[in-house]
Order: structure tokens, then sequence, then C-alpha cells
């Protein structure tokens, strides 16, 4: 269902108006529709190949081997032949990698849901509704961001070991589960990208709070929420300190595991690198399929689903 | 700070009483509750896990700042500001200080400016629009710890791919991890590396959500493409730069993981030319002396600071995004 | 130094003999105390440790002599984690698992609290590691907070290959005696470095003056602090004598390859003829073979300059916040007993601690094919031997070690310094212990 009839549907023509409004506006590209020139592609071109080359790197590396690395600096710019080799040393080593991405997998698809919820609806009461000590708390929050995470270590494992959840996931999943940055980058936008129309007009049609919520600002916070939940499961899936604090090895996540390669005799980069290119594909491949959502719903605005 | 909002005044958006019919009292009762709690309630889970994983490790770490406590004996007697006072007469505090600030100057600064530059050149009507914006994103899929691995090893000093390249155009080999410049400028590009598509993003978003009449209005002006960037986009940005440069600020300056991976020994160096508070505030605590005491007093006045950067920044960036921009807002 | 020790463990070049001959499970005295204080209940061990220390058999081992207990492992991949994790739990007061590997490196600083272990105090097995090794978990009041598991002798790990090519000797025996043989200094290791390099191949002596100055500090009883614990490290003229000695011998008589040791160009090196000596623990030498990969070569002698020296090694402990102390103690002493650590160092290249396994043919049988086929079971065990000092490590010991690490650095390797203001910054520093 488009969001613009949803809007008609459940808060009246008041609503879709304002959001016919915001889909014109949208329209067209920056200033003009005519195509950028070759200037524009050959920077964007030598940007893509200069983020590109250091996974590049690391997956030329996890196909070498340990001497080859060794004696070349530069890496010839094609492959080796020893990634499936690789790869199976890392499968078949003691560090449980099936286990550890199914373990990733949970807590980061857990961890991204219950942020963006909770953050658009904070962020939905942050910016468009009136309260009082409003400004205050959102100040809180931000300070909030502020606090050195190292230190904090130590109280939470103590308020962890006070729950038994040491060694379970819920221990990474719930501390997790709304951030300040994510309130904070909710309030941002909605501030911009939701209008006072559209939240008027489904005041006005009897709609209570939380529906308005349901079906106002939800819709108009997707572009920001597909980005937040993908930062967010991006965020999960690469944390190392505290999962490996809290879970240990025997229940881990990936980068968890993933770093139980270097536990040898020597750094056999080709191994650990093999390792971390296997750690990121999947992650990689969660960005080709949800990264063109996201950037479509960039691109065609807030409204307009 | 009491006005990260824009300044836009929330309409009062009980149902208009006059409007609706008197009969439903109840339910109007109800809805006088729901405007007034459900604000609260919606912002409730953040503080109420906060108050569990945040607030309470926070005063945790006070009460030991006040204290000689050893991390693994425990408690000892309660020294006052002994702790602070230590740490502010310490030489490596100054030091990581001025590491901290220095690399995170090298890194936000570019960021923020790579960021609006590239989101600008995406915001244009490109061919494979989804695949350059997804291009410039790649980088932050690649957790710390690989970044760090991988940067390591092209910034060593010897055997490193990029001291062996400029060696080809005779250059002489940078000293990446004796020099302390140099060291900042390689840890300030790992963290651009990761994080500069994803300002991009960020900034392309919000000019997305920039009114296009509001460039028609100003072509038929006359105005050129830079002027419209500086005069439309720049000012209408506002919320969003102040966003990212709050967020990167509060980051930066707590930066540990890619510092710490640069070497092989995670203090900073010989000379700690890369040591920064954060490391500083770990060595204290995890190190040899195990003082969490004076860690806890790190931690605090590292919160401290960021508070008052993160308030001058914001005043700063504040300033700079609003000169010039009336003329954006009124047309809205 | 301290940060990677954690590169555990050699690569014994296991021999189908040394296979056969531990192949089969002994008994061991541990076994009956085991039996004893299993009750008939069913309950789950922990084991924590790190790297590696090739404990995977002997624990299905153990499960299988003891059917009413599961043992898990849990591992860290360094030293370092394996330390932040059980000093984060020790601090929080609990999630420590029952039985805790740790390394000499980090034992002073536990054992300063001595009640947060179990006292493994057992008459029945006092005299199984080498006296220095108890010694070094045992407190003033003679609480014993682990049991020891492996050690690191250190005999000199060299290039054959690069020695011919200066026109040195290249056989081990004749290496060692080259080096001074029984009575060997540190002055004839030097010596013998400026004949290496003046012989021009143009390869340095050894890796890096602060794995150098590492072995003779190892030799002073007291370096840093006296055995009250008062810090003497700035006024021990024997300190900026050693600090001296491998400085000159590392810049002005250029033996030092200049590379931090476990960096990454350190790494590279091996591939690309960076030095031709090193001092190497037992541990050592996996790392060596690792790095040196299709490498010819390298052999070691038996031989260490200034007498024997250790470097690393490991111990058990049972935290006292477990719930099954006397059950992880068993473990922990079945663990130590010197028929599974020669087994551990058949599998991973661990070299035992244990008084007994020093003289068993299983050990002293071990040979290494990366290094020209040496005997290194008998190598290491002689080495071990070699070691009569045990330095005094106090609660600022590994401070102060790692700030003259650091001041070594600054000077071999940064070049940041020269020797007389790293030596300040090294007092300096110093000075804001205690």
């Amino acid at each position: 269902m488009s969001s613009v009839a949803m809007i008609e549907q459940t808060a009246g023509k008041g609503a879709a108006r304002a959001a016919a409004r915001k889909r014109k506006r949208n329209a067209g590209g920056a200033g003009a529709n005519h195509r950028p020139g070759w200037v524009t592609y050959t920077i964007l071109g030598v940007v893509l190949l200069i983020s590109a080359y250091p996974l590049y790197y690391s997956f030329l590396l996890g196909t070498s081997d340990a001497q080859t690395i060794a004696q070349n600096p530069v890496p010839s710019l094609v492959p080796a032949g020893h990634f499936f080799d690789n790869m199976r040393r890392v499968l078949e080593s003691d560090i449980q990698f099936w286990k550890a991405l199914s373990n990733s997998v949970i807590v980061a698809s857990l961890t991204s849901l219950s942020v963006v919820i909770f953050s658009t609806l904070a962020g939905f009461s942050f910016s468009k509704l009136r309260f009082k000590g409003r400004n205050a708390l959102l100040v809180f929050v931000i300070a909030t961001m502020a606090v050195p995470t190292q230190l904090g270590i130590v109280p939470l494992f103590i308020v962890m070991a006070e729950l038994n959840w040491t060694g379970k996931l819920v221990a990474v999943i719930v501390p997790a589960m709304v951030t300040a940055f994510g309130v904070f980058w909710m309030t941002q936008y909605l501030e911009e990208a939701l209008p006072y129309e559209l939240i008027e007009a489904a005041r006005i049609d009897g709609c209570s709070m939380i529906r308005t919520f349901w079906h106002v600002a939800l819709p108009a916070a997707r572009p920001a929420a597909a980005m937040l939940a993908l930062f967010t499961f991006v965020g999960s899936w690469t944390n190392f300190f505290w999962p490996f604090i809290v879970l240990g090895s025997s229940n881990p996540t990936l980068p968890v595991a993933v770093q139980l390669l270097q536990a040898s005799y020597f750094k056999d980069y080709s191994l650990i690198l093999a390792g971390v290119t296997l750690s990121t594909i999947p992650l990689i491949l969660v960005f080709a399929v949800a990264g063109k959502h996201l950037v479509s719903g960039i691109m065609q605005g807030a409204v307009k689903g | 700070m009491a006005v990260i909002s824009p300044p836009d005044v929330a309409p009062d958006l009980e149902p208009a009483a006059d409007r609706a019919p008197r009969r439903i009292a109840f339910r109007q009762r109800l809805g006088k509750w729901d405007v007034k709690l459900s604000p609260y309630l919606y912002i409730s889970p953040f503080f109420l896990l906060f108050a569990i994983v945040g607030l309470f490790p926070l005063g945790y770490t006070a009460w030991v700042s006040l204290h000689e406590w050893h991390l693994i004996g425990g408690k000892g007697d309660f020294i006052g500001f002994e702790n602070y006072s230590t740490v502010l007469h310490a030489a490596f505090f100054w030091t990581a200080l001025r590491n901290t600030f220095s690399i995170f100057l090298l890194s936000a600064v570019p960021q923020v400016f790579l960021g609006l530059v590239l989101a600008a050149l995406l915001d244009a009507n490109l061919r494979a629009k989804t695949f350059w914006r997804m291009g410039v994103l790649l980088p932050y899929v690649v957790a710390p710890v690989a970044v760090g691995l991988i940067f390591s090893k092209m910034f060593a000093d010897q055997s490193g791919l990029i001291n062996t390249l400029i060696g080809h155009l005779g250059i002489d080999p940078i000293r990446w991890h004796a020099d302390v410049l140099a060291s900042h400028f390689a840890i300030a590009t790992m963290v651009n590396f990761r994080w500069t598509g994803y300002t991009t993003l960020i900034l392309l978003a919000a000019m997305q959500a920039v009114p296009r009449d509001l460039y028609e209005a100003s072509v038929i002006d006359g105005a050129s493409r830079i002027r419209q960037f500086f005069s439309i986009t720049i000012p209408m940005l506002r919320p969003t730069i102040i966003f990212v440069v709050i967020t990167s600020t509060i980051g930066g300056l707590q930066i540990f993981d890619e510092p710490k991976m640069f070497d092989q020994y995670g203090q900073g160096g010989a000379d700690r030319q890369w040591m920064t508070v954060t490391m500083y505030l770990y060595e204290l605590g995890w190190g040899s002396q195990k003082s969490f005491g004076r860690a806890a007093a790190v931690a605090w006045i590292l919160f401290l600071i960021i508070i008052v950067i993160g308030l001058v920044n914001f005043s700063i960036t504040r300033r700079i995004s609003s000169a010039g921009s009336t003329a954006g807002r009124k047309s809205r | 130094m301290r940060k990677n020790s954690k590169l555990w463990a050699l690569a014994a070049g296991v021999t189908g003999i040394a296979l056969l001959a531990t192949g089969c499970a002994s008994d061991s005295p541990a076994d009956d105390e085991t039996t004893a204080a299993s009750s008939d209940e069913k309950i789950t061990l922990t084991v924590a440790t790190f790297n590696e220390f090739g404990y995977e058999d002997l624990i299905k081992e153990y499960t299988e002599l003891n059917p009413n207990i599961t043992v898990e492992q849990k591992k860290a991949a360094t030293s370092n984690e394996a330390r932040d994790n059980m000093t984060t739990r020790l601090a929080a007061g609990s999630g420590l698992s029952d039985v805790e590997a740790i390394e000499v490196d980090w034992l002073p600083e536990l054992m300063q609290y001595p009640d947060k272990f179990v006292d493994l105090t057992d008459a029945d097995i006092a005299d199984r590691w080498l006296e220095w090794k108890t010694a070094q978990a045992t407190t003033e009041d003679g609480t014993l907070i682990a049991y020891g598991t492996d050690i690191g002798p250190e005999g000199v790990c060299y290039r054959s290959d690069l020695f011919a090519a200066a026109g040195l000797p290249t056989d081990r025996a004749e290496v060692a005696t080259l080096l001074g043989g029984d009575s060997a200094t540190w002055e004839d290791y030097f010596n013998v470095g400026k004949q290496f390099t003046a012989a021009g191949t143009g390869t340095p002596w050894m890796d890096s003056a602060g794995a150098t100055y590492q072995g003779m500090i190892n030799q002073v009883e007291n370096a840093y602090e006296e055995s009250d614990g008062t810090i003497i490290a700035a006024d021990n003229p024997e300190v900026r004598d050693i600090y001296d000695t491998v400085l000159t011998a590392s810049t002005t008589d250029g033996l030092s390859a200049h590379l931090g040791q476990w960096s990454d160009d350190w790494t590279a090196s091996f591939q690309n003829n960076g030095f031709a000596t090193m001092l190497c623990p037992g541990w050592m030498l996996g790392v060596i073979s690792g790095n040196a990969e299709g490498v010819t070569g390298w052999d070691i002698a038996d031989v260490f300059p200034g007498g024997g020296g250790n470097w690393g090694g490991s111990f058990l402990t049972v935290p006292a916040q477990g719930k099954h102390p006397v059950e992880a103690q068993a473990l922990a002493n079945w663990l130590t007993a010197p028929e599974q650590q020669i087994k551990a160092f058949v599998a991973k290249g661990t070299f035992p601690s244990q008084t007994e396994a020093l003289t068993s043919p299983d050990l002293l049988g071990v040979t290494n094919d990366f290094f020209n086929g040496a005997k290194t079971g008998e190598i290491l065990a002689n080495r071990a031997e070699a070691v009569t000092i045990a330095p005094f490590k106090g609660a600022n010991y590994f401070a102060i070690n790692d700030a003259m690490q650091k001041a070594l650095t600054r000077v071999d390797v940064d070049k940041t310094d020269d020797a007389n203001s790293s030596w300040d910054k090294f007092i300096t520093e110093v000075n804001t212990l205690g």
C-alpha cells in the first residue's frame, strides 16, 4: 500500500494533501535535471576505488599465503588461488563459525528492530510533541553519548551478573535496545521530514497518539529508519569488546570467533584475513539488499513510499 | 543548548475541542491524558534502559573516582578529588589530550567537508544512482578490528604498502609509527576511511529533504550552482550538520579502537605519540597499575570536556549555518 | 614484550616416534584424588585458556576418567584479551571460569590478592615443579595461588646459511662453542656479532635491542625492586649498565635490525633475511617456523649468554568465586601433572615446568625438522636446567619493564631519542609509579 493512500485512509484528506505537497517538492534533481558531466563521475569513481581497495586488499591477502604476504608489501591485483583453502581452514578450526554466524544474525537483527522502533517513538515525541522538560531531556539524551564506554564495562558486567545473563545473547541485545544516537538521529530527521500539518490532520480526524505515530510518523520516518537500522545492524555486527567480555568464546558472535584465529603460533595473515572476509560477506549481502531499499527510500523522499 | 530543535513552536495538538462535538466527554478526557502522557511514554524506553546500563555505571564511576580503588583489590579510602588532581598533574594526560584533539581534527574536519562535497555530487541527477550511493558506504561494513589489521599492515614503516609505493616515486619512507603527526594522520585515515561514506549519506538524506522549489526559485534569480550550495543547501542542512558535528565530536574524542590497533602493543607508541585519552584511561585501569579510581577520574574529566566542546561546537555550527538562512526558512 | 608473549607455544617437530610414545594414557597420581573429590552429582567445570595450551585432547581424556564431570574450555585469542577478561570479572566479583590460566607477566598483580584465589598448596605435589617456578606463584606467607604449566627456557636461534656466508661455523655445537659454551657472556655474543657484521653480508646480527635486553635483565635478581618492594630501578647501576651495553651494541655497533618485536615489519623480516640471530625461548620456535615458512637455515644452539634464562610461562589458578573449588583444584592438579604436560608439549609445544618431565624420554626424544632436525626437547631441557636465577617481580615490575622497553624502542626503533634523553624519560615515568 502506498503510504499516501494509507494516510488518506487513516488520517484524512488534510494529511493526504500535505503528503502530496511534500511529494511535489521532492520531484526533480538538485537545481537542474541535466545529467552531470564526466568530472563528477571521475571524482566519484576515484572515491569508490579508494574506498573499495582496502576491502579488496583484505580479500587479496585472504587468497594468498603467509609467505607471499610477507615477501610482497604490494599484493598482486589478481587474487591468488588459496581462498577456498583458507576458507576451509577457517571453517575447520574450532572457532564455531556457524554458531557465531547465527548468534550475530540474531543479535544484529533484534537490536536493529528494537532500536528503530524505540528511537522513532522517542524521536517523534521529542521533535513533534509538546511536553514539560522536553528540551532538558533531549539535552540529557545527547549528553549520555559523551560518557566514555570503556569504564562502564565493570558496572555493566555487575548488572549482567546480577541478572544471571552472562554468557547469554540477551546480555548483548538488551543494553543496545535503544541508543541515544538513535533517538537523536530520529529527532533531528523527523524535525525536518514530518510536517505538523500531517499530525494535525491525523489528530483532527480523532487518531490517538499511538495511531498518529503508527500511521503518520512511522511512514514519514522510513528512510531515516532504514538508515538507522542499517547502521545499527553494522554496529552490532562489528562490535567486539563487550560481546567478548560478556559472552566469551563458548557462545561467541562473529568478531569474537574470528579473533580466535590469531590464537596460533604466529600471525598468519592469510588465515586471519580470510576469516575477516568471510565474516564481512554476510554484511555485504545485507548491504546489497537493504542498501538498495535504503537508497531508494532516500531518493523518493520522506512521504512517498 | 536548549534549542537543539529548531525554534518552530509545536502547535497545540489536542483535538480541536471547539470543532469536536461535546457529547464524547469521556473520550475527550481520555484524549487529554493521551496527549499529556504519551510523550513521556514514548521516550521512557530510552530512559529506563539508560538508568540500568548508563546511569548506574555513570554513578558508580563517579563514586569510584572519589576513592582509592584498585580494580581487583576493590575500594580503599575516600580521598575526595585527589585522583583528579593526580591525573591533571600527569604529563601523559596532557600528551593524551593533545593526541586526541589532533586526531579528532584530522578526522572530523575532512570528513564533514568531504561528506558535503560527495553528498552534493550524489545529489545530482546521476546515472546508476544506487550504485554510487551504496559504493561510498561500502567501507562502513568493515569491522573496526579488520580496519585496524588492514591499515596497520599498509602503514608498516618498512614492509608496508604505502611506504613501498611512495618509495617507487622516490619519496623517503614516512615514519608512521615514530613521527607524531604522521601517526595521527595514519589513524585519522582509518577513521575517515570507515566513516566518510556514512557522513555523506546522512548529509545526502538531509539534502533530499530540501524543498526543490527553493532551487527553482534561485535559478530564476540567476544564482549559480555554487551559490545555491552555500545559500540554500548548507543553511537548510543546519540540523543535520549540527547532528554530524556533535556526534563526531562525541565519538572522535572517545577514539579508542583505531589507535589501539595501530601497533602491536596498543599503548600509543614508545613515546606515546598516539596515545589518546581513552587509551590512557584504559591503561590506568587495566594496565599494571590497575587504578580504577584514577581511570574513573579520567573518564569524568573526559566526559566534561566532551560536554564543553559539544556546547562550543553547537553554538559555532549554529552561527555559521544560520547566517543567510533566513530567506530559506521564510520561504518554507 | 608483555603484550606479546602472547604468541605462545612452539611448533615442536612432532615426530612419529614421540606421538607413538605418548599415545597411550598413563595413570597419574592425581586420578585417585579426583575420584575422591567428585561425588555422584554431575557437574560442569570450565577452563579458560588463551593461545595454545594443547588441552583439547586432555580434556576429553579427563571427562572419560571422570564421567560425572563435564569440562568446557573457553579460549581467548591472546594473553592480553584473557587478561582483560579476567581483570574485568575479578573486579565485578563474578563470572570467572572454575580454572583460569594466567601468564607469568600478570601473575605479580594477582599475587597481591591471594584471597581471590583458592590456596592450592598440596604437600603431595610440592616437588612437582622447578623450584623457581613454584616460587613465582607463592606469596610471602607461603600460599600457592597457581600450578605451573609451562616455561620458556631460552637458547640462541640462528641462521646457519647466513653464518656460512659470513665465514662463521654453522654446526650447532660449534656455534655454541663460538658463543662461549657454558661460560658464554653477553660480551661474547656481541663480539661474534661484530665479527659477523664485519664480514659484510649486510644482514644485522639480532632483531632488536628490546628483546636482547629482556634476555639480559632476566638474569638480574633484583633489577627494579628490592624484595620488599622498594623501587630501585632509577638508581640500580646494573640496570643502567645493561641499558647502555645493549644500546651501544644495537646502535653504535649497528648489530640491531631495529625491528620492534612482534611488529608487522618484524614479522615480514623473517621472509627477507631480516637478521641472523635471536634469543629464543622454547615457544618462540613455533613463531619462527611459522613466520619463516619456506626459509631454510634456521637452527638452535644449546647455549645462552650470561648463564641460563627463562622468558614467559603460564600457570593455572582456581578463583575463589567458583562453585566447585575442590573439583577445580583436582582438575588443575591433573592438567599440570608431568604426564599431561608432556602430551601438551607434543601437541602444541608448551615446554613443561615439571622436573620429572625434563628427564622423560618422551620429551628428550622430540626433534624439530624446521630447525635442521635439532633435538629441541633435549636442548630446551638443558636450557631449563641452566636457569639458576629467578628474578624478583614485585607489584611494579611490569610497569617499570614496560617503561624500559619503550625507552629502548625510542632509541633503537623509532630513533626519536638518544640513549640519555630516553633514559631521562624512563626515570620520569618510573617516578610517577609507587
